[in-house]
C-alpha cells in the first residue's frame, strides 16, 4: 500500500520524467531509507527510479502530489489526496487534470463512504480509498510479442509511433498513456485478488453483514476456469459493473441501475460474447451459493443428501475390505467354539 | 453369437468363462470415457489445488478439455442407452419369448421371468450378505457361497444405473445453460452442479477404491485382474468368489473328483 504511494513522488529519469525539482532524490534513492512508526508500522522511503519512469506518473512532480513538502529537509508527509488537480492540461477539455471524476463515481458507487442522504456509514474505515485497489503493481506496463509477455513498454510498439512523430519524448509517453488504458493488464486472477484484500475478510463481512462472496465466487464455474488459465470467463467486475458504465460505478444489488438488481441480471449475463443466447430465467441461477440453509434451502439439503450417500457408501464398503483383509489372517477363527475346533482339526490332517 | 466353452484349460490350469467380447468391449468404452471424464472434469472440480492445472494442461487446458468431457460424455450416454436396450432383447429372447410361444405369459410368470435375471437382486443375495458379515465378524468361519453375481457384483452393476442418471442429465444442462433458461429456471442450474460434481465424487471414489479393490486389489488379483481383458476368471479367484457357481460347472462339465475345497 505503501511502497506505491511513495513511489508516485519519486524520481524520474533524465528527460523522460520530470524534472527532480527538490532533488528528493537526494535521500530517497537510499534503498534502507525507513522507519518504524509509532504504530509499529514499517514504512520504506526508497523509490526506485526505473519503476517510477515506467509509471503513469512518470511525469508528474513530486510536490504535484506530496503538497505539504515544501522544504527540505522536511516534516512528516501527509497523505496523497488524488482527486487534485495536477498540472497537466487534459486535451479534450484543456482543463487541468485530475483523478476528481473518479472519486465522484467512487463515492456514489457501494463502496462510497456516504449514504444518498449525505450521513455517513457505519465503519468509514472498511471503505475503499483509489490506493485500496490501484496497487501500482496492477499498473505494470505489459506488451505483448509473438505470444511472449513482456514487462514493459513495448519497444516494437513505439517504433511505429516514431517514424512519424520523431521529436521528444512525445510517443513514447502518449504511447503509454494510451496502452495502459487500452490493455487489460490486470489479469482475472488479480482482479479477484483485489475485490478479495476486503471480501475475504470475515470481520470486515459480518460487520457489513456480507456472504463470503469470494468463496462462493469460487465454487462457480466462471472461477474454475480462470484458475486453470482461462480468460474468457467473468471475474468480479465484468458482472459488477454496468456493460459501457464507469468501473469504479459497483452499485448495490438494491440500486435499480446496478447490474446485479435483479431486473438487470439477464442483461448482464447476455452480454456479449457470454451468455447471448440464454433465457431470461438464467437470471434465476444464484452465482454466491453459501450453503446457508435459510438462504440456500435446495443447495443445503442437497448437499446433505449427497455427502450423506457418499459417506454411507464410502464407509460400508471401506469397512468390508479392510474387515475382509482383517479376516485372511485368521480363516479359522469363530466364536463357534465347535467350528474353530473342527477347522483346527481339518488344517492338522492337511498338514 | 460365439458359444464360449465354460471351463477351458491352458498349461493344465483351468479358466472359468465369464465374459463374452461384446460384453468385454462395451466394458471397455464404458471405463475409457470414465477415466476420461474424471481426468478432464476433477482439476476443474478442484482448480484451486497444485495438481489441477498441470493435469488439465495435458489434457488439452480450457479450450480442449471440456470438449474431451462433453465427447466421453455423450458416448457414455449411448453406451448406456444400448446397454440397456442390449438386456432388454436378451431379456425378451431368452425368458419372454419362450413364455409367449408356450402361451404361460400372465403377470406373474412375467414378474418370475424377471427376477430370473442373471443381475436381479433376489433372496439369496440377502442370506449372502448376511451369511458374509457373519463370516467377517467371526461368528462363523464358513464362507457364503456365492453364484454367478454375488451382491457386491450387483451392487457394482447397478451403481452405474444411479450415478448415469444423475450424472449424464445434469451434466446435459450444463452443456446446453443458455439454451435450458427459455424453458426451466435458473436454479435448476445449480441443482445441476451439485447432482453433477457431487455424485461425480462418489463414482470416482467407488470405483477407484472399492470397485477397484474388489477386481485389482485384492491379495489374490494383486496388482491387477485379468477378467475385463480375457473374459476367463482363474480357478483360485473363482473359488473365493464363486464357489457355488464353480461346483455347479465343475460338475456340469465332468470335472467332479477335482473339486478343491472352499478354503
Amino acid at each position: 500500500m505503501l511502497l506505491p504511494g511513495l513511489l508516485l513522488c519519486g524520481i524520474p529519469k533524465d528527460t523522460i520524467a520530470a524534472e527532480d525539482e527538490l532533488n528528493c532524490l537526494l535521500c530517497h534513492k537510499h534503498r534502507g531509507l525507513s522507519r518504524v512508526e509509532k504504530d509499529g508500522d514499517f514504512r520504506l522511503f526508497y523509490i526506485n527510479e526505473e519503476l517510477f519512469a515506467d509509471s503513469p506518473h512518470s511525469r508528474n512532480e513530486c510536490k504535484d502530489c506530496h503538497s505539504d513538502i515544501d522544504r527540505i529537509p522536511h516534516d512528516p508527509s501527509k497523505g496523497v489526496d488524488c482527486t487534485r488537480e495536477c498540472h497537466m492540461l487534459e486535451p479534450s477539455g484543456k482543463q487541468k487534470f485530475s483523478h476528481k471524476f473518479m472519486a465522484e463515481e467512487l463515492a456514489k458507487s457501494v463502496h462510497g463512504r456516504l449514504k444518498p442522504d449525505g450521513t455517513p456509514k457505519p465503519n468509514q474505515e472498511d471503505y475503499p480509498g483509489c490506493k485500496d485497489c490501484h496497487d501500482e503493481p496492477l499498473f505494470r506496463p505489459l506488451s505483448f510479442y509473438k505470444g511472449e509477455e513482456i514487462a514493459g513498454v513495448s519497444q516494437r510498439g513505439i517504433t511505429r509511433c516514431k517514424s512519424c512523430h520523431k521529436t521528444g519524448d512525445f510517443a513514447e509517453s502518449f504511447y503509454k498513456h494510451v496502452t495502459s488504458r487500452l490493455h487489460k493488464t490486470r489479469s482475472p486472477k488479480e482482479m479477484i485478488r483485489v475485490c478479495a484484500k476486503c471480501h475475504e475478510d470475515r470481520e470486515l463481512n459480518k460487520r457489513h453483514e456480507l456472504d463470503d462472496t469470494i468463496h462462493s465466487y469460487k465454487e462457480t464455474f466462471h472461477y474454475k476456469l480462470i484458475a486453470l488459465g482461462s480468460e474468457t470467463t467473468p471475474d468480479c467486475i465484468d458482472c459488477h459493473v454496468v456493460v459501457g458504465e464507469n468501473p469504479h460505478l459497483i452499485e448495490s444489488k438494491e440500486t435499480k441501475t446496478s447490474s446485479v438488481f435483479k431486473k438487470n441480471v439477464p442483461t448482464t449475463c447476455r452480454a456479449s460474447e457470454c451468455h447471448e443466447k440464454a433465457g431470461a430465467n438464467l437470471a434465476g441461477f444464484q452465482t454466491h451459493v453459501t450453503y446457508s440453509r435459510e438462504k440456500y434451502p435446495l443447495q443445503f439439503y442437497m448437499l446433505i443428501f449427497f455427502k450423506s450417500l457418499l459417506a454411507v457408501v464410502m464407509y460400508f464398503f471401506l469397512t468390508y475390505v479392510f474387515l475382509e483383509l482383517m479376516r485372511r489372517l485368521f480363516p479359522d477363527f469363530s466364536f463357534n467354539r465347535q467350528e474353530w475346533a473342527m477347522a483346527k482339526a481339518r488344517r492338522k490332517i492337511h498338514i | 453369437m460365439r458359444k464360449y466353452e465354460k471351463i477351458v484349460i491352458r498349461g493344465a490350469k483351468k479358466y472359468f468363462f465369464r465374459f463374452s467380447s461384446h460384453q468385454r468391449i462395451q466394458h471397455a468404452i464404458l471405463f475409457s470415457c470414465v477415466i476420461l471424464l474424471a481426468l478432464t472434469g476433477f482439476p476443474l472440480r478442484h482448480a484451486d489445488e497444485a495438481w489441477a492445472k498441470p493435469l488439465y494442461d495435458i489434457m488439452g487446458g480450457t479450450t480442449v478439455a471440456p470438449t474431451i468431457h462433453r465427447f466421453a460424455g455423450t458416448v457414455l450416454l449411448i453406451l448406456f442407452v444400448y446397454h440397456t436396450i442390449y438386456w432388454i432383447t436378451l431379456f425378451y429372447k431368452n425368458r419372454v419369448l419362450p413364455l409367449i410361444l408356450e402361451d404361460r405369459l400372465d403377470p406373474w410368470t412375467f414378474v418370475k421371468a424377471v427376477f430370473s435375471m442373471e443381475m436381479m437382486p433376489n433372496l439369496k443375495d440377502l442370506r449372502d450378505f448376511i451369511h458374509q458379515w457373519k463370516y467377517l465378524l467371526y461368528f462363523t468361519n464358513t464362507q457364503p457361497q456365492y453364484d454367478r453375481m454375488s451382491w457386491k457384483e450387483k451392487f457394482d452393476y447397478f451403481a452405474p444405473y444411479w450415478g448415469v442418471p444423475i450424472l449424464g442429465p445434469a451434466g446435459a444442462l450444463l452443456w446446453w445453460r443458455d439454451e435450458v433458461t427459455h424453458i426451466l429456471p435458473g436454479i435448476v442450474l445449480n441443482a445441476a452442479y451439485i447432482m453433477h460434481t457431487d455424485e461425480a465424487l462418489l463414482a470416482v471414489l467407488f470405483l477407484f477404491f472399492v470397485h477397484w479393490y474388489n477386481v485389482h486389489y485384492a491379495p489374490e488379483k494383486f496388482p491387477a485382474g485379468t477378467v475385463w481383458m480375457t473374459g476367463y476368471l482363474t480357478e483360485d479367484e473363482m473359488i473365493h468368489e464363486h464357489y457355488g457357481e464353480y461346483l455347479q460347472v465343475m460338475k456340469e462339465e465332468g470335472y467332479e473328483a477335482e473339486i478343491k475345497p472352499q478354503h
